[in-house]
């Protein structure tokens, strides 16, 4: 497992992609590839709720491992696992399990029954309290139209046209 | 007397409703003539709520959800992630329907994954859920999941819905004079703009309609790929949260007022067809998300 999440963060790197979590498990039939493309050729034929390690993700195919092959699924034929994959400090490299441990221990590891140190949003919504000053705030933050396109250059956006997609089963 | 001044806002409001009228004769000929002006003040207010919300209204209402959502959480103190996250926002906005509204963006500073998205354009996003992300792409789908709901009115709608209609009209026409006295919205509203927000705030921890977060997940995925991001960002935010224990209480609140992951990944699932690989190599800006958004330090 060490082995996997370290070949993941290297392969990050070298092709800009995001890591997903390490167990996940197939939501129905899925074509394993041998690349990350349609026409690739098939490398095996996964059954639902197949079981698979996942390295990588590349747009919309993720790399997995199941039983002796390496290959490439599309990532919503994926189901990731809950409970058995909580996150671990350090795991992966996302950031979520450091979140999960700074809000599990609280801020200063002062002990227990800090589980929810920093979560306060629901109890504001149930009694709203306005704060007028920090609205005013987010709203002066000015970010005009030529910074936004200088922006969106930077990051090399290209931009495309495509129409919302309707609900499934919607005419 | 109530029930009096009920019929007579009911006459008032649907005229024509011919099985009131005969009541109705009986009930005016025991008013004052101050009664009947309340009367029909009432109903002019009801039939106000029954109207759409004009832009400015919108935005006036919006500004009082979003304040009341500042109350409930500090803005996160980093300014460098807080332009950030509007600049991103900005990208996508210009690629919507709704171009028009002055959009804000901010992060708020709380440790639990949510987002949020105000009528008029006032979404927020917190830290918590911020740093869990792993690219521009990811929050992208994130905050084009919010712009949805602003584009379709997703909560303004409910608000309406769930509000009566004699708070809504005096709220909307208190709306409409405040927004001719002042261009900007925030600030001070008026009690019956801030009562409706409030009953509007309140509603954020309740939830929308699942349709109208499936209608957004939907929209997402093409509003990040219009705007030249990988659209499986938002799927792959889904499944990284699907990752973390679900008794986390940072989740909580997402789980009570969203359908859950595996749900919304269907849905995705279903629509992200071969029409969308076409935009497999577009942009998912790793580097620039991390040079921006600064990873949570464990012990702060």
């Amino acid at each position: 497992m060490k082995k996997s999440i370290a070949a993941c963060t290297g392969m990050l790197i070298v092709m800009g992609s995001a890591c997903g979590a390490e167990l996940a498990y197939t939501v129905r039939p899925t074509e394993m590839k041998a690349k990350p493309f349609t026409d690739a050729a098939t490398l095996a034929k996964l059954a639902g709720n197949s079981k698979v390690d996942v390295l990588m993700r590349q747009s919309s195919w993720l790399q997995v491992k199941a039983d002796a092959n390496t290959g490439w699924v599309k990532m919503l034929s994926l189901r990731f696992d809950q409970m058995g994959n909580a996150p671990k400090a350090g795991a992966g490299n996302s950031n979520l399990g450091t979140l999960f441990n700074i809000v599990q221990t609280g801020s200063g590891g002062s002990g227990a029954s800090t589980g929810v140190k920093g979560l306060k949003i629901e109890e504001g919504l149930r009694n709203p309290r306005p704060n007028p000053d920090a609205l005013r705030q987010m709203e002066e933050l000015d970010v005009n139209d030529a910074e936004v396109k200088a922006f969106a250059k930077a990051g090399k956006l290209s931009p495309s046209t495509m129409a919302y997609v309707p609900a499934p089963g919607a005419n | 007397m109530k029930t009096t001044l009920t019929l007579i806002a009911l006459a008032l409001v649907c005229s024509g409703c011919k099985t009131v009228a005969p009541m109705l004769n009986d009930a005016v000929r025991n008013m004052s003539v101050s009664d009947v002006q309340n009367a029909a003040a009432k109903a002019q207010k009801i039939s106000e709520g029954q109207r759409e919300f004009t832009q400015p209204e919108e935005v006036a209402l919006g500004s009082g959800i979003a304040s009341n959502m500042l109350g409930a959480a500090n803005l996160w103190s980093d300014k460098k992630a807080q332009r950030y996250v509007n600049q991103v926002g900005l990208v996508l906005v210009a690629h919507s329907e709704r171009t028009d509204l002055n959009w804000h963006f901010a992060v708020l500073d709380d440790m639990e994954f949510n987002a949020f998205a105000a009528p008029g354009g006032y979404i927020f996003i917190t830290r918590g859920l911020l740093q869990s992300l792993r690219s521009e792409a990811e929050l992208a789908g994130v905050l084009a999941h919010e712009i949805a709901h602003v584009v379709r009115k997703h909560h303004l709608t409910a608000i309406k819905k769930a509000s009566n209609r004699e708070l809504l009209g005096e709220a909307v026409n208190a709306g409409t004079a405040m927004a001719v006295r002042n261009n900007k919205y925030s600030g001070a509203l008026t009690p019956a703009l801030a009562k409706l927000a409030s009953v509007g705030t309140e509603m954020y921890a309740r939830g929308l309609d699942k349709d109208d977060e499936f209608e957004a997940d939907r929209m997402a995925v093409v509003l990040t790929a219009r705007a030249g991001y990988d659209p499986y960002g938002l799927p792959a935010v889904l499944q990284s949260l699907q990752t973390v224990d679900p008794n986390y209480a940072g989740l909580a609140l997402m789980f009570k007022t969203h359908p859950t992951f595996q749900a919304r990944l269907d849905l995705l699932a279903r629509v992200m067809t071969s029409d969308f690989d076409k935009f497999e190599k577009n942009q998912t800006l790793e580097g620039r998300f991390k040079s921006q958004v600064a990873a949570p330090k464990a012990g702060k």
